[in-house]
């Protein structure tokens, strides 16, 4: 490492707020792809496409700690302890909406303070740093509806992959950032990826299929994913990776993952490679250890089945807060004793899953194609979630609509109570309106209070399902 | 017909969003029109959200996470300025803790809140009634 380290000193903690800090002093792109080169580990992409190639599903933990030396001892022992394919920096929360003097205040007074690894403060130098400690590639995880500063410090630290969109990185984490907005920045974080791709380096953009972590129709998250892609694609991106987080019931699961490679090749050009991504279960977490870890093996299955290039980890220690090394290499070891070639006997009626399929791939064309039809997709975009056209429930932006109602149906998969002004077919809205039916005593209409009851029932599925429901919802 | 409206937010150090979304969905299911100035809504914005509707009903609050009384600190005060003029009604999980004290909801009152719904489907009656009760001279007109 250089000996001049950027902006630790508290003597810049007075700077002016506007300016981002190591922004001057950036290498070249051209720089940035030598170095990955002679890097002398794959990228992302490679990753992922040997993981492919070869069957078995790539394996990727969360971890993010605010020091530099504590992140990098982290990476390290989640490598040295648990080998995952990818490793991650996620990123705190004052970096992932740009308070970049409040990280660099937090950092001096107490790096324990910050809830992830503030790259742009510690500066590309230390990326580098992080980069060559390890021997996996590296991925940014984070939630900024305006990443511009963070990939460019992610660029420059030689890392292959870069988590985010403008509508999933927007509406789950921004309560008033306009959609324009955030569509904007990202689609000049994908423009420099397809400099990139030019310059002969490829980076893994992936997509926050998993949107709010609550009750999210498969249709939805596929078809948010859908939309962001092709917006990637068009911007010169050339690695996409969908992900979908596990509602819970296998069919659905499954289905969901096997449509990714059917929705890229009639929506994405050839040339961009795409990758399913399965993220464990994101919602209210068991918290019994070995109720957990069922969850997390379960996940893990899964993903085996639907075909993924790569699954997210959780821990047993989920529903306690962010894990402890010792957790999160636990929840990497067991997530990969799914890869087991003994497990080929582990299959899924394939009859139903296909039926399920097909539902969501029609579901996901009703949603979508009205949109790319459109000549100024992102235009088309900002219109459809302020008329409700394109959604997804439990927003906590105000710039989608969220009329969208989700509910559990009696076998656990998720359905629309409500599809808002969702543009799905007659034959869909029967379908989904027949099966929460069939779930319901009376059929009904329910009131508020049982509406309310009952959604904190579906949102605590796995509790119930493991006898832990006397807990308190945490939705 | 004038729709019949109401302004509704989660209290301002509160993320949870989905008995919001409910309600959101359940009133205006009944024929309202729903402001929903969703999570984290601080008091100065449910007083702006009045000035931008002032023909809104009330102000509905959600409270889940035991800080509410810190939450809506400024209350008092923005009423008093008459930045919201309309009923406020709160509801939720009111206070830190399994043991509900009646003293907490108690200093709610004290803080400007008019009525307290603990079970969200009682909700339109409580908005009909507070209707039915309103004074008969608007002062909003006055003022406007």
């Amino acid at each position: 490492m250089t000996s001049k380290i950027v902006l630790l000193g508290a003597d810049r903690a007075g700077e002016a707020p506007h300016s981002v800090p190591g922004a001057e002093s950036l290498p070249p792109l051209e720089e940035s792809v030598a170095y990955v080169r002679a890097l002398g580990k794959p990228t992302a992409a490679q990753v992922l496409q040997d993981a492919r190639e070869s069957g078995r599903v790539a394996i990727q933990p969360r971890c993010g700690v605010g020091g530099h030396e504590e992140m990098k001892a982290l990476l390290r022992d989640l490598e040295a302890q648990a080998a995952p394919d990818i490793l991650t920096l996620t990123i705190d929360a004052h970096t992932r909406l740009k308070r970049f003097e409040q990280a660099l205040r937090t950092l001096n007074r107490d790096p324990r303070d910050l809830n992830g690894y503030p790259l742009v403060t510690h500066g590309w130098q230390r990326g580098r740093d992080l980069n060559e400690s390890v021997a996996a590639p590296l991925e940014i995880r984070h939630g900024s509806p305006d990443a511009r500063a963070l990939f460019d410090v992610s660029v420059a630290s030689g890392i292959t992959s870069f988590e985010g969109g403008g509508i999933s990185y927007n509406l789950p984490y921004s309560k008033a950032v306009p959609i324009a907005e955030s569509l904007a920045a990202w689609e000049d974080v994908d423009r420099v990826c397809g400099r990139l791709a030019e310059l002969g380096l490829i980076i893994d953009r992936e997509l926050f299929g998993t949107l709010t972590a609550v009750l999210v129709p498969p249709s939805i998250s596929l078809a948010i994913s859908v939309v962001e892609a092709v917006l990637a694609a068009r911007a010169g991106v050339r690695c996409i990776s969908v992900a979908y987080p596990q509602s819970g019931h296998l069919v659905q699961d499954v289905a969901a993952l096997r449509t990714i490679p059917l929705l890229a090749r009639r929506y994405l050009p050839e040339g961009v490679q795409v990758h399913a991504v399965f993220h464990e279960f994101m919602g209210v977490f068991p918290r019994g250890r070995g109720h957990a870890e069922d969850l997390i093996f379960y996940g893990a299955l899964v993903a085996r089945l639907g075909g993924a290039s790569k699954l997210i980890t959780k821990t047993y220690q989920e529903a306690y807060g962010i894990p402890d090394t010792r957790a999160n290499v636990e929840g990497l070891r067991l997530a990969s004793r799914a890869n087991s070639p003994l497990l080929d006997f582990v299959a899924v009626d394939a009859d139903r899953v296909a039926e399920e399929q097909q539902w969501i791939l029609a579901e996901v064309a009703d949603i979508v194609e009205p949109l790319l039809e459109q000549p100024d997709l992102k235009a088309a975009v900002a219109q459809a979630l302020e008329r409700g056209t394109l959604d997804i429930p439990f927003s906590a932006s105000r710039y989608a609509k969220s009329e969208i109602i989700p509910k559990r149906d009696a076998e656990g998969a998720i359905r629309y109570l409500s599809a808002g002004s969702l543009p799905l077919s007659r034959r869909a809205l029967r379908r989904n309106d027949e099966l929460l039916r069939r779930s319901e005593a009376g059929g009904a209409d329910p009131g508020l209070g049982s509406l309310l009851a009952d959604l904190t029932g579906d949102i605590n599925y796995f509790l119930t399902l493991f006898g832990e429901s006397d807990r308190e919802g945490t939705s | 017909m004038q729709q019949r409206k109401i302004i509704l937010g989660v209290a301002a150090s509160d993320a949870h969003a989905v008995a919001n979304h409910l309600i959101a969905h359940a009133l205006r299911g009944i024929g309202y029109t729903v402001v929903n100035l969703g999570t984290c809504t601080p008091v100065e914005e449910f007083a702006e959200a009045c000035r931008e509707h002032p023909d809104a009903e009330a102000v509905v609050i959600g409270s889940l996470n035991g800080h509410i009384h810190e939450d809506l600190r400024d209350l008092a005060a923005t009423k008093a300025e008459g930045a919201i003029r309309c009923p406020v009604i709160v509801g939720g999980n009111l206070s830190v803790g399994s043991k509900k004290d009646p003293a907490a909801l108690e200093r709610l009152y004290r803080l400007g809140v008019d009525r307290i719904v603990n079970d969200p489907a009682a909700l339109p009656a409580v908005l009909d009634e507070l209707r039915a009760t309103r004074p008969v001279a608007e002062p909003l007109l006055a003022v406007s």
